[in-house]
C-alpha cells in the first residue's frame, strides 16, 4: 500500500494550488487577497502531516519506522526531510505574509502571484525528499521556474525586468551545467539514485569524466546558492524584484539549493569527499570575503542585504569545507551545523527583509542616507531593523551568534588541520567586516539627523499592514527566543542528522 | 557514378566503426565505455563530411553545367508560387503564442494518455483515478484560460 501519510504535505499543497487558482477566478477585483489567504491556510495545513510524522519517528522514541522510502528509494521522508519541509512551509507562510499588503497595492495579477509563490514552495518541499538525480532536478526547476516570473512581477519597472532576465538566464545556464554534470555521473555509474551512485563511485572515482561531473554538479548548485564566483545575478535580482520576492529568493530558493547540495554531496558523493571538499573550502572562503567586502560599499539597503546573503552562503558552506578529512561523526556534525545555520538564517533574513520593507514604506526610499533618524519618527520599525541586523551580524544574545558558534565548532573539530584553522580565521575576520556594515545601518537609523526630505508626518499617519506586522513579530520572536534558548532550533538541526541513516 | 553508391560506401564505413565499437575488450570498465561513447561521434562526423561533400559536388556541378541567364522575375524570392508580400521581418500576434501554449499542454497530455490507454486494463481502477486527477488539473488550467479571456480573439 502506498504511504499516503508520507506524501500528504505535497498532496495538500497540490490541492491548495488548485484552490488558489479557483479563488482567484471567482473573487471580484479588490478581493484577490483571498487567494493569498487560501495559500496561507494551505501551507499551514500541509505542516500538520509533518507534525504527525515527526511525533511517530525515532526522534520521539516511537517504534514506527523513522525513514519512509517511496518509489524505490527515490523519495525519502526522514527526519532531515521533515525538518526542511517544515522550514520551507514556514518560509512560504512568512513570504506570503510579507507579500499580501505589498502586492495588493500594485493591483496587478495578484492571484497569480500567490499561486506562483506556493508552487515554488511545493518545489522546495519536494527537494527535501529527493534522493535521485531526476527528482532532485524536477524539484529544483519547480523552485526556480515560478521564481523567474515572480522576480519580474513589476512589468513596468526596468529594474524588475533586469532582475527577471538575469535570474532567468543564470538559472537556465546553471540548470544546463547541472544536467551535464548529472549526465556524466549517470553515464559512468549507471545509476540515478544517490545510494546507487555512492556504491558505484568507488570504481570510477579516478575517472576525469566523473570528477568533471561532480564539479559541474557543484557549480550548478553554486549558482543556486549564489556562491562567489557564481553570485553576480543575486544582488541585481534582489534589488529589482519586488521586496517580498527578494526575501523569498534569499531564503526559500537559497535553502532549497543548499538542501540539494548537501544531500547530493553527502549521499551520492560521500565516498569521494576528496573531490568536492576542497572545492567547497575555496567557495566558502571566497564567497564570505567577497560578499562582505562588496557589501561594505553599498548604499541601497536591499542591495546590501543581497551581498550579505551571498556572504551568509559562504558561512553555511564552512562546515562542509573540511569534508575530505571527516569521518562519519564529523559529517554528522557538519550537517548539524549547516542545517542549524540555515534554520536561524531563514528567520533573521526574512525578518531583515520585512524590516527593510517597513522602513522603505515609512521613509519612502531604499537608500541608506534617506533613513537618517528613522528611530525618531518610526521607533518600532527602527527597533526591528536593529534587532535583525545585529542578529545577522552575530551579536549575542540574538539568534545569529549560535549559528556562527556551531559553524566554527564544526570546522574546528578537525583539530590540527592547518586548512580548517585557516578557514576559521577567514570566517572570524569576515564576521568582523560584516558587523561594520550591519552596524552602519543601525547607526544611521538611530544616530543620524533626520533629512529634510523625510516624510515624517506621512510616516506617522501610515500604519504598517497587519500581515507585515505579524511576519515581523513572528520572526523577531524566533530570533530573540532562539538567542537565549538555542536548543529551540538546534533540536531541529539535531534531527537533520538523520540524513546519515540512509534510505 | 559514385553518388548512387555513396550510401553503400557510407554504410560500409559505419559498419566498420560499429564492429570495432561493439567488441569491447573489457566490458564494464567505465573508461572503455566512455571511449566507445565518444566513438559514436566519429560516425556522425563521417556522415556530416560526406553530406558536405555531396552538396558541394551537386551544387558545383550544376552551376558549371547549367546555362546562366538571370532575369528580374527569376531572381525574385520564391514564396509558394505567389508574389512575395511584405518584408522578411513580419510580426505575429502574441495571441498565437498563448494558443500554442494551450495546444502544447494538451498535446503533452495526449502523449501521456496513449500509453495509459493501452495499459489501462492491466493497471485497473487506480490508473483510471490517477488519469482523471491529471485531466482535471489540466482542465483547471483551461478553465483559467477561458475565464481570463485569452481564448477570445476580439477584445
Amino acid at each position: 500500500m502506498f504511504d499516503y501519510h508520507a506524501i500528504a504535505p505535497e498532496l495538500i499543497i497540490g490541492v491548495t494550488l488548485l484552490l488558489v487558482i479557483g479563488v482567484d477566478l471567482l473573487a471580484p477585483p479588490g478581493r484577490k487577497y483571498l487567494a493569498g489567504v487560501v495559500g496561507l491556510v494551505g501551507l499551514v495545513a500541509a505542516a500538520f502531516p509533518l507534525l504527525t510524522m515527526a511525533a511517530c519517528s525515532d526522534l520521539a522514541g516511537c517504534t514506527d519506522t523513522g525513514v519512509r522510502a517511496m518509489f524505490d528509494g527515490s523519495y525519502v521522508v526522514d527526519d532531515f526531510a521533515l525538518v526542511l519541509k517544515g522550514l520551507f512551509l514556514l518560509t512560504g507562510v512568512i513570504s506570503l505574509l510579507l507579500s499580501v499588503g505589498y502586492i495588493e497595492k500594485d493591483r496587478y495579477y495578484e492571484g497569480e502571484f500567490y499561486f506562483l509563490l506556493v508552487a515554488s514552495v511545493a518545489g522546495a518541499v519536494i527537494m527535501a525528499s529527493a534522493r535521485d538525480l531526476i527528482t532532485l532536478f524536477i524539484g529544483l526547476e519547480l523552485v526556480s521556474g515560478p521564481a523567474f516570473l515572480l522576480a519580474g512581477w513589476r512589468k513596468g519597472d526596468v529594474r524588475s525586468n533586469e532582475a527577471a532576465l538575469k535570474f532567468f538566464l543564470m538559472g537556465v545556464l546553471s540548470a544546463a551545467i547541472l544536467l551535464f554534470g548529472m549526465s556524466l555521473v549517470y553515464g559512468l555509474t549507471g545509476e540515478i539514485t544517490f545510494s546507487g551512485i555512492r556504491a558505484g563511485s568507488a570504481v570510477v572515482a579516478d575517472e576525469p569524466a566523473f570528477i568533471l561531473g561532480v564539479v559541474f554538479i557543484l557549480v550548478g548548485f553554486a549558482f543556486k546558492i549564489s556562491a562567489v564566483p557564481f553570485h553576480f545575478w543575486a544582488p541585481d535580482t534582489y534589488q529589482g524584484a519586488p521586496t517580498p520576492v527578494a526575501a523569498y529568493l534569499s531564503v526559500g530558493s537559497k535553502v532549497a539549493g543548499f538542501v540539494g547540495l548537501i544531500s547530493i554531496s553527502y549521499l551520492a558523493f560521500g565516498g569521494v569527499a576528496e573531490i568536492w571538499g576542497p572545492i567547497l573550502w575555496l567557495l566558502a572562503a571566497v564567497t564570505m570575503t567577497l560578499g562582505n567586502l562588496v557589501a561594505l560599499k553599498q548604499t541601497n539597503v536591499i542591495r546590501m542585504l543581497g551581498y550579505s546573503s551571498v556572504a551568509h552562503a559562504g558561512f553555511v558552506l564552512v562546515p562542509f569545507a573540511m569534508a575530505a578529512t571527516f569521518d562519519s561523526a564529523g559529517m554528522e556534525e557538519a550537517i548539524f551545523a549547516s542545517i542549524t545555520y540555515l534554520l536561524i538564517y531563514a528567520f533573521m533574513n526574512l525578518g531583515a527583509f520585512g524590516a527593510v520593507m517597513a522602513a522603505v514604506s515609512k521613509s519612502g526610499s531604499g537608500e541608506l542616507p534617506d533613513w537618517g533618524g528613522l528611530g525618531r519618527y518610526a521607533p518600532g520599525v527602527a527597533g526591528f531593523l536593529g534587532l535583525f541586523f545585529f542578529s545577522l551580524a552575530g551579536i549575542p544574545p540574538l539568534a545569529g551568534w549560535f549559528a556562527k558558534f556551531v559553524m566554527f565548532k564544526a570546522v574546528l573539530q578537525a583539530s590540527g588541520s592547518v586548512w580548517g584553522v585557516t578557514l576559521a580565521v577567514i570566517a572570524a575576520v569576515n564576521a568582523v567586516i560584516a558587523l561594520f556594515y550591519y552596524a552602519r545601518v543601525v547607526k544611521t537609523v538611530f544616530m543620524d539627523d533626520v533629512p529634510e526630505t523625510a516624510p515624517v508626518d506621512e510616516a506617522a499617519r501610515t500604519p504598517l499592514s497587519p500581515s507585515l506586522a505579524l511576519a515581523l513579530g513572528l520572526t523577531a520572536f524566533m530570533v530573540v527566543v532562539t538567542g537565549f534558548f538555542p536548543q529551540l532550533l538546534a533540536f531541529f538541526g539535531d534531527a537533520a542528522r538523520a540524513l546519515t541513516l540512509g534510505p | 557514378m559514385w553518388p548512387p553508391q555513396c550510401p553503400a560506401a557510407l554504410g560500409a564505413v559505419a559498419r566498420g566503426i560499429y564492429t570495432r565499437r561493439s567488441t569491447p575488450a573489457d566490458a564494464g570498465d567505465g573508461a572503455a565505455q566512455v571511449a566507445e561513447y565518444f566513438q559514436d561521434y566519429i560516425t556522425v562526423a563521417v556522415f556530416a563530411a560526406f553530406g558536405a561533400v555531396l552538396v558541394a559536388v551537386a551544387v558545383g556541378a550544376a552551376s558549371l553545367l547549367r546555362p546562366s541567364n538571370p532575369t528580374a522575375t527569376k531572381s525574385q524570392t520564391y514564396e509558394c508560387g505567389i508574389d512575395p508580400v511584405g518584408g522578411g521581418w513580419s510580426q505575429t500576434h502574441v495571441r498565437y503564442y498563448i494558443f500554442a501554449l494551450l495546444f502544447l499542454v494538451f498535446d503533452v497530455e495526449a502523449v501521456f494518455i496513449f500509453p495509459w490507454a493501452v495499459q489501462l486494463e492491466t493497471l485497473g481502477v487506480f490508473a483510471l483515478v490517477e488519469m482523471m486527477v491529471f485531466v482535471v488539473i489540466l482542465l483547471a488550467g483551461l478553465v483559467y484560460a477561458i475565464r481570463k479571456g485569452v481564448l477570445e480573439w476580439e477584445s
